[in-house]
């Protein structure tokens, strides 16, 4: 009956959405003001002029494309292991009864709340002592400490929701129990295995503190510590610079949440409130 | 119908099924188990010991660490610390997150625009968070010492992060600023399953918007909001990246939670036993909250 505009409750929110993204919109202006400007006692809001010195000069001056690869590979590298084990995981906590499951169960979802600091000393040791200190393979290996629990309780919801009864159907019809999984199952929880893929990237993508600990070369360091990097050493802070760098830092981020907003809100929803 | 037992000789169909599952949950078994389990249990182990990081030699040195950090360490200022950020960030989160959430649910101008910005911060890496936040606190060019000089609210630019209680507010902000979305997704999901017809029967009964918030919206939250606060309290806790970025910890130790400590004790100054005996003590803490976490979001699920 009613699906006219709220002009009052406009009236409120939008000075509130736009103040809460302002952080956001300043970046991208101080990443196009020439330096001049940026250092001026009376800021201008929206730039004299226009300019992408910046940019050109993270990518050509500074080590970020060697980091942007390296967190891309790492990303990638993470959400495809975590996801393989973990489709297989939560079909089997989903459908599959054997002593211990609900155990199992609870453990995933109580390592899901344990603190990174917790683990770093542990598996700084254990990554040293095997040799992978240092290298893109050891991060993938600390990021399943999140990203595998956090995949696993995602998929478990989603899973839980599609009905037995087209497997079953599939089964009678003569299909073994992972033939029915693969043409009957997975085609189902795919909505839920792209939110759980695209979410499991971005937790790679953002992660600091393994990256931090595990990692001191330009070689496998990836965009976190990288960029922070490029603040610490430089002796006068550049901020179009950083500004620069923390926006093409968010384009994959910018890209994913344009395109899947929809299944980034509905994994959420399943994933970390509902239980 | 094909007899199932015929096809598969020798086993039950119950025995096969539970073998089939087993199978399918051991590669998480196992890896769960490498990275997680066993480095819990060495960080319990080391806790007793005395490690120095370059060399990694250790000894044990029993219960001394903990003595040690429960007396003259700093586990209790580093608690305190750590609670008041976690109550203070935690509040501006809920409180924001849910006033946002009602405004998102109202059918306003360009909603989904509306709605994709304030849920941005959210999946924004940290890293790019701090480094926006810093330069809007700077002390000398940062926008937020210039709008409030033009406003009249201050005279002089205001130290934002180098002083003390500045520092703790404006983590606490920066904090509400990249968290509270995460209040809005949930809280938006709920409202959309609110039925109109209590709304109504409110409405009937002479109902005005702030009694109708306070007598049907909340009680209808009370469920998610008791999980979000939860979740939040153990992210908040146990949050790294925000504070070490944004302040070191400082100024002195005024912003030094726990997970710092434990970071500092470890890599700066290579004490690692005492690093994993503060990460126990902090975990021991959490615990409380972790547990009533998994009462409730198990009960949800069954």
């Amino acid at each position: 009956m009613k699906k006219r505009p709220a002009w009052i409750a406009s009236l409120v929110a939008w000075p509130i959405v736009l103040l809460i993204a302002f952080p956001l919109l300043w970046m991208l202006i101080t990443s196009v003001k020439p330096a001049a400007e940026l250092f001026s006692t009376s800021p201008t809001l929206l730039p004299k002029a226009i300019t992408f010195e910046h940019y050109v000069r993270v990518l050509t001056d500074t080590p970020f494309l060697q980091y942007f690869a390296n967190s891309m590979i790492l990303a990638t590298s993470t959400t495809i292991v975590v996801i393989s084990i973990s489709v297989l995981g939560a079909y089997s906590l989903v459908r599959f009864a054997y002593p211990g499951r609900e155990t199992l169960a609870s453990l995933v979802l109580f390592t899901y709340l344990l603190p990174s600091v917790v683990l770093i000393s542990p598996l700084y040791l254990m990554l040293v002592s095997i040799g992978l200190a240092n290298t893109l393979a050891s991060l993938v290996i600390a990021y399943t400490t999140f990203a595998l629990p956090y995949a696993l309780w995602l998929l478990r919801s989603f899973m839980a929701g599609i009905p037995q009864d087209l497997e079953s159907a599939a089964m009678v019809d003569g299909a073994s129990r992972m033939g029915a999984f693969v043409d009957v199952v997975l085609p189902q929880a795919l909505p839920g295995i792209i939110s759980t893929a695209l979410f499991t990237f971005i937790l790679a993508w953002n992660e600091y503190l393994y990256a931090l600990v595990l990692v001191n070369s330009d070689e496998a360091r990836p965009l976190t510590t990288g960029v922070m990097t490029m603040l610490i050493s430089a002796f006068n802070i550049e901020w179009s610079l950083l500004m620069a760098a923390s926006v093409l830092m968010s384009v994959p981020l910018i890209i994913i949440f344009a395109f899947f907003q929809r299944h980034l809100t509905s994994g959420f929803g399943a994933g970390g409130v509902k239980g | 119908m094909p007899d199932l037992a015929l096809q598969r000789p020798g086993l039950s169909r119950e025995r096969r099924d539970a073998l089939l599952g087993l199978l399918l949950i051991a590669p998480t078994v196992l890896v769960l188990g490498a990275v997680i389990v066993y480095p819990l249990l060495s960080a319990i182990a080391l806790s007793f010991q005395s490690v120095y990081t370059p060399t990694l030699e250790g000894h044990w040195v029993g219960l001394a660490n903990y003595r040690e950090l429960l007396g003259a360490g700093g586990f209790w200022a580093a608690l305190l610390t750590t609670a008041i950020w976690t109550a203070g960030t935690l509040t501006l989160q809920i409180l924001i997150g849910v006033a946002m959430a009602l405004l998102l649910h109202q059918n306003i101008l360009f909603r989904s625009l509306a709605r994709s910005l304030v849920l941005f911060p959210y999946f924004l890496s940290t890293v790019v968070a701090v480094l926006v936040w810093r330069w809007l606190f700077n002390d000398l060019y940062g926008i937020v010492n210039h709008a409030l000089m033009a406003a009249g609210v201050i005279d002089a630019p205001v130290n934002w992060l180098g002083a003390m209680p500045n520092a703790m507010l404006s983590i606490m902000v920066v904090g509400a600023w990249k968290f509270f979305p995460f209040v809005v997704i949930a809280v938006l999901a709920r409202l959309q399953t609110i039925p109109e017809a209590l709304y109504e029967a409110a409405r009937i009964d002479g109902a005005g918007p702030i009694s109708r918030f306070f007598d049907v919206t909340l009680p209808q939250l009370r469920d998610v909001l008791t999980i979000v606060i939860l979740l939040r309290t153990v992210w908040d806790f146990k949050e790294f990246d925000l504070i070490y970025l944004m302040t070191g910890g400082g100024p002195v130790n005024g912003t030094r939670t726990l997970p710092l400590i434990v970071y500092q004790q470890a890599f700066g100054l290579n004490q690692m036993g005492m690093a994993a005996a503060y990460a126990v003590s902090m975990m021991l803490v959490m615990l409380v909250f972790m547990l009533a976490y998994l009462q409730r979001a198990r009960k949800a699920a069954a």
